[in-house]
């Protein structure tokens, strides 16, 4: 599904994907660095991983290549010290040497004790029940070994070398063969082992790269979707301001031409001579001087929103007293409000300090949100003014001005909006309630610009209340004579 | 057998200037030691004289007896010599080279350098004896009562004197 629409001559046409407009909306919103953070925090979240997991690989490596060396090790210790402990029974039959033959023995004998501590570590260290058996086996006929090997040494010290030699031959022999296959077997399990360990670290170095390759593929999806989503954001932006100038150019025309077409009118009738007599003559003059009125005004936010814009407008802060203020800009809208059929309730508190802003600034502002309520206040036709100090935390207080209406109030939603230039929200504009969407914007503006703010509360169907919050001026000189001037209309410099 | 000569006995208690009986505060008993294995505990005098002469070659159970000497010289061994067989070192030598060439003796003694190597060769050897200063034996050998006496005992028959220490 298409939407469309023009801009001159231009045809501006999107596809629509709801939820990544919707998201587009949102980054156009609170800026793409946001979504630049994220994607960089998804970035690093990847790249801790890819980190862990080369770790583990290299841990898994580490882990194999020491065991291995320590396994080749241990088996090559037991199969030394075996063969020691037999030479060194040998050797006592080269000798007749009593002290020589000791000797011998106590190197056997030293030997034998490593074999033996080698083949409980072998037993301690077995993981799979055939090495348990093997080294339950080996523990048995190192036993049988050594107790031949006793007797062979007792011959030798004793000095009888036959007896020693038959002893050897014919017990010792295949006694030191069975463990010499034992230790063989012992050596091809753990080469099995080690095959077997070998063959899952390829497999885990495998999993590891097809890992790596799917993060990497990740990242690389994330960037391309991170860059698409800031473009079509911005692009989003770019359409919709597009939108909303078009709408306001728009707006603006119907706001110029209303007028314009009565004027028309009224300036033909005076030159045809249609109209005589004073009372007619006056009934025309106040309509030319209304919509010539309206006219102005409509120029003027236009100009002083532009003002605002390119930071042209220079507001003159100072102290000034309100209440004055609020009955002169009243008194400006009385003729307004009246039209409309509205009625103003002043609520203004006694004993107001004086605040800190521009005078013309606050009469924009106020006029703006007394237009606005003017504008959607609804049948109960009631204003209520209200200027009054509020007290924040530590002990500061601020002066707020509040213009509350009874009418059709505005939707959560669009609360958020409102303060957008040209927004109009399109409840309104199916109502044909004319506006340009500059007012509350500009309002916002001048209200910040003076270090105040503009806030609102609204409740659908119930009315909705704009608030002017304005510092209080300390230590400053009141102007006396605000009671009597007139604010001067905002000049564009 | 091989006899004793009365003359020969004479000669040697002449040689032998020591006067142990009189002097045992400064003497060390010498145990005879025997493998772990072995269930003999005790010894007559005289067992013991036969054994060293090699006129007795095997213990009860049937094993050969294999005799274990310190190198000729040691103190121990002049000991054993003059107290157990009676003899000098010659007269010992004599005895044994006659009784290998008669073939009433079958093995000639083991001659160990150490006391060390004496503990392993018996501790090897399940039918050897030997003597260890009562200081050098552990637990790698048995030691043998004499006469049902230990070398403990004050009445202990074998004894060796202590090194002498010059007074300045």
């Amino acid at each position: 599904m298409n939407y469309q629409f023009k801009t001159g001559s231009r045809r501006w046409a999107m596809k629509r994907f709801p939820l990544l407009d919707r998201l587009a909306v949102v980054i156009s919103r609170y800026n793409s660095t946001l979504l630049l953070i994220m994607a960089f925090g998804g970035v690093a979240l990847i790249a801790v991983l890819v980190i862990r997991d080369l770790s583990a690989a290299n841990a898994e490596a580490r882990q194999m290549y020491s065991g291995t060396v320590h396994g080749l090790q241990r088996i090559g210790e037991l199969q030394y010290f075996a063969q020691e402990t037999r030479r060194a029974t040998l050797y006592a039959l080269t000798t007749e040497d009593s002290n020589l033959q000791v000797e011998y023995a106590d190197q056997s004998r030293d030997a034998d004790q490593r074999v033996k501590d080698g083949i409980a570590e072998y037993g301690r260290q077995a993981s799979h029940p055939e090495e348990t058996a093997l080294a339950d086996r080996l523990k048995n006929d190192w036993v049988d070994y050594l107790k031949i090997r006793d007797d062979v040494l007792a011959s030798i010290l004793e000095g009888s070398t036959g007896e020693a030699v038959n002893l050897d031959l014919h017990g010792g022999v295949p006694a030191f063969d069975r463990v010499r296959q034992d230790l063989g077997e012992a050596k091809r399990l753990y080469d099995l082992e080690a095959s077997r360990r070998e063959a899952n670290l390829i497999a885990s170095g495998r999993r590891a790269s097809f890992r790596l390759v799917g993060i990497l593929c990740l990242t690389f999806l994330l960037s391309i979707a991170t860059v698409w989503v800031i473009q079509r954001s911005r692009m989003w932006s770019t359409i919709e301001l597009a939108r909303m100038e078009m709408e306001f150019v728009t707006s603006v025309s119907h706001e110029l031409r209303t007028p314009l077409a009565v004027l028309s009118s009224a300036a033909d009738n005076l030159a045809d001579g249609l109209v005589e007599g004073k009372e007619a003559t006056r009934k025309y003059g106040g309509i030319l001087q209304h919509q010539s009125r309206n006219m102005r005004e409509l120029v003027d936010q236009i100009l002083i929103f532009a003002s605002t814009e390119d930071g042209k407008r220079r507001y003159n802060l100072q102290s000034l007293e309100v209440a004055p203020l609020i009955g002169v800009i009243v008194a400006d809208c009385a003729r307004l409000i009246k039209d409309a059929g509205f009625a103003i309730d002043q609520r203004i508190d006694s004993d107001l300090p004086c605040a800190w802003g521009d005078r013309a600034g606050i009469a924009q502002c106020l006029r703006n949100l007394i237009g606005n309520a003017v504008k959607y206040g609804g049948s109960e036709r009631r204003i209520v003014l209200r200027a009054y100090i509020e007290s924040l935390h530590q002990s500061d207080q601020e002066l707020r001005i509040s213009v509350a209406d009874r009418g059709i109030g505005i939707d959560s939603s669009e609360l958020t909006h409102i303060f957008d230039p040209f927004y109009r929200s399109p409840r309104v504009q199916a109502a044909q309630i004319h506006g340009t969407g500059l007012g509350l914007s500009l309002a916002k503006r001048i209200a910040e610009s003076m270090g105040g703010r503009l806030s609102v509360v609204s409740e659908l169907a119930a009315g909705s209340t704009f608030t002017l919050h304005l510092q209080i001026a300390k230590g400053q000189e009141t102007q006396k004579d605000a009671t009597v001037s007139r604010p001067s209309p905002i000049t564009i410099q | 057998m091989v006899i004793w000569p009365q003359a020969e006995a004479a000669r040697v208690s002449e040689e032998w200037p020591h006067s142990l009986e009189a002097d045992t505060d400064q003497t060390e008993p010498l145990a005879v030691v025997i493998n772990r294995m072995n269930s003999v505990t005790n010894l007559s005098f005289d067992e013991l004289h036969r054994i060293f002469l090699g006129s007795r070659v095997h213990w009860s159970d049937g094993r050969r007896i294999t005799l274990v000497m310190r190198d000729p010289g040691e103190p121990e061994r002049k000991t054993i010599l003059h107290d157990v067989c009676g003899m000098n070192e010659n007269q010992f030598k004599i005895h044994f080279v006659q009784g290998l060439f008669t073939g009433e003796i079958l093995v000639s003694p083991k001659i160990l350098s150490t006391p060390a190597g004496v503990r392993k060769f018996i501790f090897n050897v399940p039918g050897a004896i030997g003597y260890l200063r009562l200081s050098e034996v552990d637990d790698s050998v048995k030691v043998v009562l004499i006469d049902e006496l230990s070398p403990d005992d004050r009445r202990y028959r074998l004894r060796m004197p202590l090194p002498s220490v010059k007074s300045e």
